[in-house]
């Protein structure tokens, strides 16, 4: 058997929250020093990860595979393709710099610290798992640490949004709960084993399930099953309205998880399971996901400019962003697909960065009104005291605007290059740029309205980032920009999975 | 042979009697928890006494009694759950040293109750085990003499009681009229001889039958008296009411079904009788008690009433197991039983501690908890999780199986689906509990106690298997899967 690093990058944050639950009350750094490493190692065990991950190789990689419960032939399977190494490298990579953006945690730093690691291997967890049921368990399990880092480290309405994040999360898994039973059952021989489903996704066709007295097609039901579980983690327009709440009510560096990660969740799933389990299903759906992507583009991006909140305006953006992966992925093209994968990755960065970004804003004058609610100034000309947070500011928002040579250009531009690929879609990549159009116009009126300008007098105090924060942010600017010239190192990883996934769709 | 098979229940008796005695000649003793402890090792004597009488199935006492692998499990039940709500009476304040041999006889006699409604085989038996749990109960709910809600909580169960009972009784004579027979195999032998053709009067029995099983499960649309029991009951009672009784009444109601109503066919699957169609009905009290307990409970603001309707809901799961009637369902039913079991019992068991240390049980009291008694919220936060049906606790797998079996079955998709998304529906109340224990922090001065030795064992002996069953639960559903088939 060969070296199980899937499970130790899993479960080392685990043995971590049992070490610092153990550690004493009043040492506050301790506990903190305890978390880089239990994310260090992980992060470590990343770049190994991708140093010896096998690029050309479209089939699953590190697989560890062993019985768990007989009775309904439940393995301990775990694995990554192409498909999840880009989001497993985020995953650990974000949970590292997260550490660091909050340190400024006073309250409970031993229970806050202990969440976070928790939440840390329910994520792994996910991108890792093969088996239904184990990708189930690690999907659940997340939701528990998510409702208590908002609901006690969060804002001012953190109650409300914890519960509201955790009652739409769990609307959407048990109806994919439900979905996973079925496809148990209706496959011979019975398993959730998500590759052998795949594998075998013939079997699901001309069969039928009645509901309400009507009857439907078994894979329709069991895709839309799956999605609607999906669409909220994305979250797809119109399951969206958790996001802007648990965004803007959770601590920063929740913020940066729950935008740079758990968001991408969805679309990672429809593309584990929609895909290639309903073919069928997903080239009937493609329309309607093509038309959701759309709107999400666009209305995330209107809501964003609305905003007086620069938080909120960052949590819409992320809704306007992951329309850009929707699209690309229902444009059935390889340039499409591999644009939503990176789309992913890009935005996980670059979103980060944002949300990192406010949240030093706020650890030092205590709002993030870019205009208060009576009209007053919020922030203004803040460039003339901070011009290092400023500079960050722009890289980040430039790279989420698509400006090329910077990351969101290459995914975003790969997005329409593929849909417009597709003569199907053609009229949708016209509306669909609008939004890339939108999205200038309220990131630049953010920058100009926040940074540019004259000082508002009460700001006249505020500090530049320290040092700290500049390298809790270095790594994910470096990111930014090498990928922006040179995108080549995600897109080799993902390549051939998702060519593979291609053809068994049958297109490209 | 018959008295050898019933040795579990004499065994209980025995000490029971014994318990009497010993209390009426040594008046000392219930100055100190003997009644309890000595509860505890009759139950452990009787448990015993099961695993003696676990191969022993087949009739009993000229029909009366059924005893078969279902008997055994539902014998292990009580006694457990039993044993384990005398443990935890150890330390409650409200049943204190004055009522002590009394409560701790009253609970024995009301689990040989249990398992007289349980094996029951024919109807009689069927309504003296009925009965003998109901009078029993009545006495426990008021057992806090002062407690006016107490008092209440006793009548309310006793008219209830009566009125569902009443039915019942008119049930079974109609059933008596139709088939001349009391005993559950002669029942099905008259039925099957019909060939499908009942007249409407049998159907409207079989309703006023299961009024007496729906009393007792708790179960739409005879669930009424459970939240103002269990409010107005001392925690320990109304714990064990939440437990045991309810488990009794699915016992028969599994007995009544499988062997009054049912066929076992040569694969040892059960078929319905010809004419009788309960799955439909079934299906839609089932959808009914969980909507009910659901949607009621978000509006409550005391812990045990919210837990009171939670119980309801999780009978109106239980029943989606009566739906399907398959071995596998019944295995499913069983796990399920003992899941809630252990996740129940621990639910109302941190209600108790923390009815003892601030004096009542809204969820105003539970603010702040978390934070003071750490252990006491991490073990709430486990067994509301575990309810809810979060992966990684019991509780999920528990659903995981029902809902399992169910979704094989053609044409109950919508009974799947209500079930499901009734449980987020449930998130939303048992987190109104955690919220108040982990997202606010409390008014005022802070009331904290270190737990003693004992509730911290007992918690953990309830919280450990709560999360181990939710990980690996193979053992325990092969032993239901034993007991279905036997």
């Amino acid at each position: 058997m060969q070296f199980p690093i899937l499970s130790l990058m899993t479960f080392i944050p685990l043995l971590g929250m049992l070490v610092i639950l153990a550690l004493p009350k009043d040492k506050p750094n301790l506990v903190r020093w305890t978390s880089v490493i239990f994310t260090g190692v992980p992060l470590l065990l990343g770049v190994w990860l991708y140093r010896h991950f096998d690029a050309s190789n479209a089939s699953v990689q590190f697989v560890e595979r062993a019985s768990w419960i007989k009775a309904f032939n439940i393995e301990y399977y775990m694995g990554i393709d192409g498909l999840s190494i880009p989001m497993v490298l985020l995953t650990v990579l974000l949970s590292f710099l997260c550490v660091f953006a909050s340190w400024g945690i006073e309250k409970g730093v031993k229970g806050y610290y202990a969440m976070f690691l928790f939440l840390e291997s329910g994520m792994m967890g996910v991108f890792c798992a093969l088996d239904f049921f184990l990708f189930f368990l690690f999907w659940e399990v997340m939701l528990l640490p998510m409702y208590f880092l908002i609901g006690i480290w969060g804002g001012k309405d953190k109650v409300y949004a914890a519960i509201k994040f955790f009652l739409y999360t769990l609307a959407g898994s048990v109806l994919m709960l439900l979905a996973m039973l079925a496809m148990y059952y209706y496959s011979e021989p019975h398993t959730f084993d998500l590759l052998a489903l795949a594998e075998n996704h013939k079997q699901f066709l001309d069969k039928t399930v009645t509901l309400f007295g009507a009857t439907y097609a078994l894979d329709k039901i069991l895709w839309l099953g799956l999605f609607i579980g999906f669409a909220i983690k994305v979250p797809i327009w119109p399951f969206h309205t958790w996001l802007p709440w648990a965004h803007v009510e959770a601590p920063t560096a929740v913020s940066v998880i729950l935008a740079g990660v758990l968001l991408k969740m969805g679309t990672y799933g429809l593309l584990r399971m929609n895909y290639p389990i309903f073919p069928e299903a997903t080239q009937w759906a493609s329309t309607a996901l093509m038309i959701l992507g759309v709107i999400n583009i666009i209305y995330g991006a209107l809501c964003a400019m609305a905003q007086k909140d620069l938080k909120k305006l960052v949590a819409y953006s992320s809704v306007s962003h992951m329309g850009y992966v929707i699209m690309g992925m229902a444009s059935f093209t390889t340039a499409g697909v591999n644009g939503a994968v990176m789309q992913m990755f890009n935005h996980g960065t670059s979103t980060a960065m944002m949300f990192l970004l406010v949240g030093v804003a706020y650890d030092r004058v205590h709002h993030r009104w870019i205009v208060k609610p009576d009209g007053s100034k919020g922030f203004g000309g803040i460039a003339a005291v901070a011009p290092v947070y400023t500079g960050m500011m722009a890289i980040a928002l430039f790279a989420s605007l698509g400006l090329p040579g910077l990351s969101g250009f290459i995914s975003e531009a790969l997005v329409f290059l593929g849909t417009f690929s597709n003569p199907k879609y053609q009229s949708y990549v016209v509306i669909g740029s609008i939004g890339i159009l939108l999205g200038a116009a309220y990131l630049l009126w953010m920058f100009m309205r926040v940074f540019l300008g004259p000082l508002n007098e009460e700001h006249k105090d505020m500090t530049d980032m320290n040092w700290r924060e500049r390298l809790t942010l270095l790594p994910l600017c470096v990111l930014v920009i090498v990928l922006g010239v040179y995108p080549m190192p995600v897109l080799n990883l993902m390549g051939p999975t998702i060519a593979k996934l291609l053809a068994a769709l049958g297109v490209a | 042979m018959s008295l050898k098979a019933f040795l579990p229940e004499l065994t209980l008796v025995g000490f029971l009697s014994a318990l009497f005695l010993l209390d009426g000649f040594v008046p000392k003793l219930r100055e100190n928890r003997f009644p309890l402890v000595w509860v505890m090792v009759s139950c452990l004597g009787a448990a015993l006494a099961t695993k003696a009488a676990s191969n022993l199935t087949g009739p009993f006492f000229n029909g009366m009694v059924l005893s078969n692998g279902l008997s055994t499990f539902f014998r292990y039940f009580f006694f457990f759950s039993c044993g384990a709500t005398a443990y935890l009476t150890l330390s409650s304040k409200e049943i204190d040293s004055r009522g002590r041999s009394e409560f701790s006889i009253l609970l024995l006699c009301l689990t040989f109750g249990l398992s007289l409604m349980a094996l029951s085989n024919h109807f009689l038996m069927l309504y003296i085990g009925i009965e003998t749990v109901s009078i029993i109960s009545f006495v426990l709910a008021g057992f806090s003499r002062e407690s006016l809600r107490s008092n209440e909580a006793s009548f309310k169960y006793l008219v209830y009681g009566a009125v569902s009972s009443g039915l019942m009784i008119f049930g079974i004579s109609l059933i008596y009229g139709y088939t001349g027979t009391l005993a559950y195999p002669q029942i099905a032998e008259a039925l099957v001889k019909n060939n499908g053709a009942h007249p409407y009067v049998f159907y409207l029995a079989l309703f006023l039958v299961y009024a007496g099983f729906a009393y007792k499960i708790s179960s739409f649309p005879f669930h009424f008296w459970t939240p103002d029991v269990y409010e107005g009951a001392p925690t320990p009672v109304a714990t064990f009411f939440s437990v045991g009784p309810k488990a009794a009444g699915f016992g028969a109601l599994l007995h009544f079904i499988l062997t009054a109503l049912s066929q076992k066919d040569g694969n040892g699957q059960w078929t319905m009788i010809p004419g009788i169609q309960l799955a439909p009905i079934l299906a839609v009290l089932s959808a009914t008690t969980m909507v009910v307990g659901n949607l009621s409970a978000i509006a409550q603001t005391n812990v045990k009433r919210i837990l009171a309707f939670s119980s309801i809901a999780h009978v109106g799961y239980v029943l989606m197991g009566f739906v399907v009637m398959t071995p596998a369902a019944f295995s499913s039913i069983i796990f399920y039983l003992i899941v809630y079991c252990a996740m129940n019992l621990g639910a109302f068991w941190v209600v108790g501690i923390v009815t003892d240390l601030q004096g009542n049980d809204d969820v105003s009291s539970f603010r702040g908890l978390g934070w003071n008694m750490p252990f006491l919220g991490v073990c709430m936060a486990i067994f509301l999780f575990s309810l809810t049906g979060i992966p990684l606790f019991s509780g999920f797998i528990g659903k995981f199986l029902l809902f399992g079996a169910l979704i094989q079955v053609p044409g109950y998709l919508w009974l799947a689906l209500l079930g499901v998304l009734n449980s987020v529906v449930s998130l939303y109340y048992y987190m109104k509990i955690l919220k108040a224990m982990w997202l606010e922090r409390p008014e005022g001065e802070v009331k904290a106690l270190r737990l003693p030795l004992t509730q911290i064992v007992g918690l953990l002996g309830l919280a450990v298997p709560t999360i181990v069953l939710g990980l690996f639960f193979s053992p325990v559903l092969e032993l239901a899967q034993k007991w279905v088939a036997q």
